[in-house]
């Protein structure tokens, strides 16, 4: 008799707890690991840009814009050092380095990217002549695959442009599919996200810059965006999305469904205010530049 | 065989005549038990029964049904009826094939404040209306100024606002019944020679006219709106835009932003910005009129209603019953007192950093409160203390739109101690 009932409850604690961890799987645990402040020794942070981590170097880079500086830390977070190009950096916001070392930095309040080659300790705009368009380039974010070619949102134009390793422009990809460009990135197979804030939606090209897929949308459901901001793909193909408003990450596979989202609005760590930047480094680090808290939030 | 059939016949006769006779007599009944339910209401509530005389009647009143919205014990709504005024109207007024779900919706309709139009048991007017015609949508639509210029409208002079705009739903912005390209050729003709010429031989059709005429009234003739944008008011449109004869007319004659920055070359400076809301084509014309304006600064509509079409979550935050408490710019859509139309430096586009917009007009608070600014530090973020670390400025459920209840959570985010 009483085996009878140890097996009925086994079996009923099996029901409770199989469909409990296929949902936590389901819904991925994302946990945060630290928050990257200001302090007494690199100076409170001004209005955050964008970032990027070096995967050769295991370096994380942080434009502090209106404070015009670069800061550099190490694979622990901590503070290596801040570049300024002797006041050549005025409000830097986005920042990609290439294979080669070489930083590309945004400076929308001048229109354009500079090139950094601190090897050569060289800082030159990266010339925008041969760029065709109605209004003069207007460079938002920006995006490096892996042959080093450069991806510009160029918010004048509701457009990416393509520059080679070289810095030689080779064409435009038009994201005609939707309205308010604001973010790029590029997955490992060489896939071009394209985020847009107007109609809240994602357009996916191949890596020659045919239409793929669009989806997403803004509104009050689940999975819609109150005020999307930028994006980002992980190792796995998942598109994670900040939303400014909503103040979270969604997550959507690579087919566009929605999966979960994480975080909420709040000061301390681990939840946001008004995240404006997301990036996801090759050992699955979540990287978001949190701006109302004036931090980098970094989960993984 | 015969015999068999005709008993059939005759059950099924007498069955129908029972059935029959047995329905009349329950409606008979339960429109007495109905009446004398009514007689027993008007004991206490005789004004009831002088709105029984009135011509239209709502279909349950007439019938004596108190109770179909009533509750006559108790209800958690006014005059004890069931459920919330909306819910109620709903439940049976479903609209019909959709006509509810559409796009856009008047605003007592849609937060359910169905008797600022109608009356709920009786009324001289038609659909229970509370006025009649232009008298009902006047008493809140009271911009006198709307409607009374110089020059009006046919169907305003005549107090005809259907003949434009939905009552309920619409599909269209400000609840036109058609689309703001075809909503007026429905009685006026583009292809005429007088309006041809007055268009100065540029092809109308299709066009919004709304974009430079006032459908309601205007000083001007033509009900053309009140500022005029240089170019359009000394009638050269080739500033702009193509020749007339040309192939390609309404095409612009340079690209993009350009048309609009070769006389205003001072706003270039403004989209040189951190934050700016540039974008592609001749962008200006999202906010601006290149024609005529009633508005300042020729903005195509009121501050608020451009900026909340592209910032709808904001517009849906703005609605939220729950955030009664907003900065008063807030409240009155004057979203540019405090952000930046064009670019900014700022996060949000503010005008200058947080605590110095704030500051330019609540001037006692630079000296006298909570310490804010640079040697300020949130402990909970690390970040530096602004108003906004403890104000909501968009809308809060609490007193001076601060982010928590001050008598409960506020000081206790940071100050744990006690």
């Amino acid at each position: 008799m009483y085996r009878k009932i140890n097996f009925v409850i086994i079996v009923l604690i099996l029901f409770l707890i199989m469909p409990t961890s296929a949902f936590c799987r389901a819904k991925g645990v994302v946990k945060h690991l630290t928050s990257i402040t200001g302090n007494k020794e690199i100076g409170r942070f001004g209005l955050p840009g964008g970032l990027f981590f070096d995967e050769n170097k295991n370096r994380l880079y942080f434009t502090d814009t209106t404070n015009g500086r670069i800061l550099a830390f190490d694979a622990d977070f901590k503070y290596i050092s801040e570049f300024t190009g002797g006041g050549a950096l005025t409000s830097p916001t986005s920042i990609v380095k290439d294979s080669n070392g070489k930083f590309f930095v945004a400076e929308p309040a001048k229109g354009h990217i500079l090139k950094i080659d601190i090897g050569r300790k060289s800082i030159k705009p990266i010339n925008f002549s041969a760029v065709p368009g109605a209004n003069p380039v207007h460079p938002g974010n920006m995006a490096v695959d892996s042959k080093d070619h450069l991806y510009i949102v160029d918010k004048a134009n509701q457009r990416i442009l393509l520059f080679d390793s070289n810095s030689n422009f080779k064409k435009n990809i038009p994201v005609k599919e939707s309205r308010g460009l604001i973010d790029v990135k590029v997955d490992k197979a060489g896939r071009i996200y394209a985020l847009s804030v107007i109609d809240g939606s994602i357009c996916v090209y191949d890596d020659q810059g045919n239409f793929l897929l669009k989806f997403g949308s803004r509104g009050a459901d689940k999975g819609e965006f109150d005020f999307p901001t930028s994006l980002a793909v992980d190792r796995k193909g998942l598109i994670y999305v900040t939303d400014q408003h909503k103040n979270k990450i969604l997550v959507f596979n690579n087919k566009g469904r929605f999966l979960y989202a994480f975080s909420q609005l709040g000061w301390r760590e681990g939840r946001l205010h008004r995240p404006s930047f997301i990036y996801i480094n090759n050992s699955g680090r979540i990287f978001i530049v949190d701006r109302a808290n004036t931090r980098i939030s970094v989960f993984e | 065989m015969p015999k068999v059939k005709n008993h059939i016949f005759l059950f099924c006769l007498i069955f129908f005549v029972t059935f029959l006779l047995s329905a009349i007599a329950t409606c008979s009944a339960e429109a007495k038990s109905a009446e004398a339910g009514f007689k027993k209401c008007i004991e206490c509530h005789p004004e009831i029964q002088k709105e029984m005389s009135q011509k239209g009647k709502h279909e349950p009143f007439k019938k004596y049904q108190c109770s179909s919205c009533h509750n006559p014990h108790a209800s958690n709504y006014e005059h004890l009826i069931k459920d919330e005024i909306g819910a109620l109207c709903k439940s049976c007024h479903k609209g019909k094939k959709g006509s509810f779900d559409k796009k856009q919706s008047h605003s007592p309709f849609e937060k359910g404040k169905c008797l600022k139009c109608h009356s709920p048991h009786s009324s001289k007017n038609p659909k229970l209306l509370t006025k009649k015609g232009e008298q009902l949508c006047l008493g809140c639509h009271t911009d006198k100024e709307m409607f009374s210029k110089k020059n009006r409208h046919d169907p305003v002079k005549k107090g005809n606002c259907l003949s434009c705009h939905s009552h309920h739903t619409s599909d269209y912005e400000e609840l036109t019944k058609k689309s703001p390209e075809q909503i007026c050729v429905k009685c006026h003709t583009v292809k005429k020679k007088k309006t041809e010429k007055s268009h100065l031989y540029y092809p109308v059709q299709g066009a919004d006219c709304i974009s430079c005429h006032n459908p309601h009234g205007s000083n001007r003739g033509s009900l053309i709106k009140e500022n005029l944008h240089k170019p359009f008011a000394g009638k050269k449109c080739t500033q702009c835009h193509n020749s007339s004869k040309s192939a390609d007319p309404l095409s612009m004659k340079s690209k993009g932003m350009s048309v609009c920055i070769t006389c205003h070359p001072s706003v270039k400076e403004d989209f040189r910005k951190v934050n700016t809301h540039i974008g592609e084509g001749v962008f200006c014309t999202n906010c601006h009129s290149p024609h005529a304006s009633d508005e300042t600064h020729l903005k195509k509509a009121k501050e608020k209603k451009i900026c909340t079409t592209c910032h709808q979550d904001t517009k849906e935050r703005l609605k939220d019953k729950n955030n009664k408490h907003k900065h008063p710019s807030v409240m009155e859509g004057k979203c540019t007192d405090c952000h930046r139309p064009h670019g900014s430096d700022f996060e949000l586009l503010y005008k200058t950093d947080e605590i110095s917009a704030c500051v330019e007009c609540h001037k006692r608070h630079a000296s006298f409160t909570h310490p804010v600014g640079k040697n300020t530090i949130d402990p909970r973020s690390k970040g530096e203390i602004g108003c906004a670390t403890c104000h909501n400025l968009m809308g809060s459920p609490y007193d001076f739109a601060l982010r928590f209840d001050q008598k409960k959570q506020l000081c206790i985010q940071c100050h744990k101690g006690y």
